[in-house]
């Protein structure tokens, strides 16, 4: 079984989409992680659901974790309203990590090892001329794997 | 000059052109710098890690690595966000009280603690309030980090290049403190002053948004109070033995590195994730920068500029201290104040001594440390504090360009200098004779 056995349509956002779009969008459809596309449609980055959280999370309380108990409850319960029309490259770590990036004939295991090693709940699916065209999460992957 | 000695030049000048200009990392040029110094036989062995004169300043990096050691343990304590906060509600939301209230604390605490891990610590707290209040963070920010450099001039451990000064000139940590502490205390009222004057278009008051500042619940800060009080009584036993220290005979360095040592055992913290809290690339930078210093002790070098400076300056003491303190600031505000004051340590010992010692002369001392220290503010490159303002305001959306700081710290430079030449003047030559 390969990449293009198992690979669907997946959304993409892209880095000038605000952080409150993308949030929206991995709520509302329940997906494990956002693919970001650069200009051309190819991938840019990869974010499992817990990196489009910390986007969203205020960076005081990530560099100093004791900030985000001290704020009441009211101002908690609405934190998201804070990131007015903050965009998803302001919010990209700075350091480039691997991309869980795969070509349509890579085999289950090397996909369960790069989203292992990247730990990233699912791979984009990419042509050979960097056109992207879906994604496999890690869901689906297991589903397969545990069914053979 | 020997070839050895116009080779130690040409490689201390590269290491500083490449630490000015961070075209590699500042560890990587001064210990490539060192490296270069022991193969071309500038300095060996011997006398780069035990010659007192020439080698590693292990006072200086042992002080630096206490202090480490107490911040490692006290950071995690929530005091300073509970202080921070506490002492911001007390300003009832108002921006410009805020303004005041933050750098306060900042300046306090950068004379106990140091100045770049008071930054890391009130930087993340004053977004937060200036979020609440709906203000742009940048003026808080750069008040702060000049504050810092400002208030860390006030003591022995407060600022990296008074850590060298002392250990350099035998100065204890009650000489700065008498010495510099009530010029600080004079600077920070007129930088008050200052602040209300440069950031003036920050101060939007809104009663609304001032009720958010006061829900903040800061008491949940602190969720070990065990390690608060250990951490407290600590840190109050090491500044009373910093300044009992030549009663008690014991050096600044073995003060601080005791203080850490029972602070991290008492704390019951993992040592392991503490120590990974230590800065130690700036202890590595430390002992690269003392190892091409010393080489130019060896070769002579230093010695040459010494004489050539108390040839210059023969009998006029006065103007020596007013040079110093201004052309340490400039050159401060071009290159990190730390390798600058390591360099010239060396050649003020020997000014110190040509005009009678350290009983009269040692106000060239502070003019160094009063000219490294303010001059840091000068630009957005001359302190490390700046640098971490600079890069917290980044990471938070808040660019504070190199432009922005600099023009709002070369009017604190200018005018923090411009009242230190007249303290110097009037406390160590007026007032003296």
């Amino acid at each position: 079984m390969r990449a293009a056995d198992l690979v669907l349509p997946y959304p993409t956002v892209r880095s000038d989409t605000p952080v409150i779009e993308a949030a929206r969008l991995l709520a509302g459809q329940n997906l494990p992680g956002l693919i970001v596309v650069d200009d051309r449609g190819q991938p840019f980055t990869i974010l499992p659901g817990t990196e489009v959280l910390r986007l969203a999370v205020p960076g005081y309380c990530q560099d100093d974790p004791t900030l985000a108990r001290v704020v009441d409850e009211a101002a908690a319960d609405v934190f998201l309203r804070e990131l007015h029309e903050r965009t998803v490259a302001e919010s990209l770590p700075r350091e480039r990590r691997e991309l869980p990036v795969v070509e349509p004939d890579a085999t289950v295991l090397e996909m369960a090892a790069l989203m292992a090693r990247t730990r990233t709940p699912l791979v984009a699916v990419v042509e050979p001329d960097g056109a992207l065209r879906g994604a496999i999460t890690l869901d689906a992957l297991l589903d397969r794997v545990l069914a053979q | 000059m020997t070839t050895v000695a116009w080779l130690a030049v040409a490689v201390i000048a590269a290491a500083y052109v490449l630490i000015a200009t961070e075209w590699i990392h500042r560890v990587a040029a001064a210990l490539g710098g060192a490296v270069l110094m022991l193969l071309i036989g500038a300095t060996d062995a011997e006398r780069a890690f035990f010659s007192e004169e020439s080698g590693i300043d292990w006072n200086v990096i042992f002080l630096l690595l206490g202090m480490m050691l107490i911040v490692a343990v006290l950071q995690r304590t929530g005091a300073f966000e509970f202080v921070a906060i506490w002492a911001t509600k007390r300003a009832r939301g108002r921006p410009f009280r805020v303004m005041v209230i933050l750098v306060l604390v900042t300046a306090v605490a950068s004379a106990l603690l140091d100045n770049v891990t008071t930054v890391l610590l009130i930087a993340p707290v004053t977004l937060l309030v200036c979020e609440r209040l709906a203000v742009p963070a940048a003026p808080f920010l750069i008040a702060e980090a000049l504050a810092s450099n400002i208030g860390g001039t006030a003591t022995l451990v407060g600022d990296p290049p008074n850590i060298i000064i002392a250990s350099r000139s035998g100065l204890s940590y009650n000489d700065f403190l008498v010495h510099l502490a009530p010029l600080v205390v004079l600077l920070m009222v007129v930088f008050i002053g200052l602040c209300r004057w440069l950031f003036r278009r920050a101060f939007i008051s809104d009663p609304q948004r001032a009720e958010a500042v006061m829900a903040l619940r800061e008491r949940d800060a602190i969720r070990d109070r065990r390690l608060l009080i250990i951490s407290l009584v600590v840190l109050a036993a090491v500044t009373a033995a910093f300044v009992l220290h030549t009663v008690l005979d014991l050096e600044p360095s073995v003060v601080a590195l005791v203080g850490g040592l029972v602070l991290l055992a008492a704390s019951r913290l993992n040592a392991e994730q503490v120590a990974k809290d230590v800065e130690w690339p700036t202890l590595v930078f430390f002992a690269g920068l003392f190892i091409m210093v010393g080489s130019l002790v060896n070769t002579g070098v230093i010695d040459q500029l010494a004489t050539a400076a108390v040839d210059a300056t023969e009998g006029r003491l006065l103007l020596t201290s007013q040079v110093l303190l201004v052309a340490s600031a400039v050159l401060s505000a071009i290159v990190d104040n730390i390798p600058y004051v390591a360099t010239m340590s060396p050649i003020v010992a020997d000014l110190v001594q040509a005009n009678g010692g350290i009983g009269s002369a040692q106000v060239l001392w502070w003019s160094l440390a009063l000219g490294a220290d303010l001059g840091g503010n000068a630009t957005a490159i001359g302190a490390s504090a700046n640098v971490e303002v600079l890069g917290i305001a980044a990471r938070s959306g808040q660019r504070i360009s190199f432009w922005q700081f600099t023009k709002y710290g070369l009017v604190v430079t200018v005018v923090t200098i411009a009242i230190a030449a007249p303290y110097i003047w009037l406390r160590y030559f007026v007032l003296a004779g």
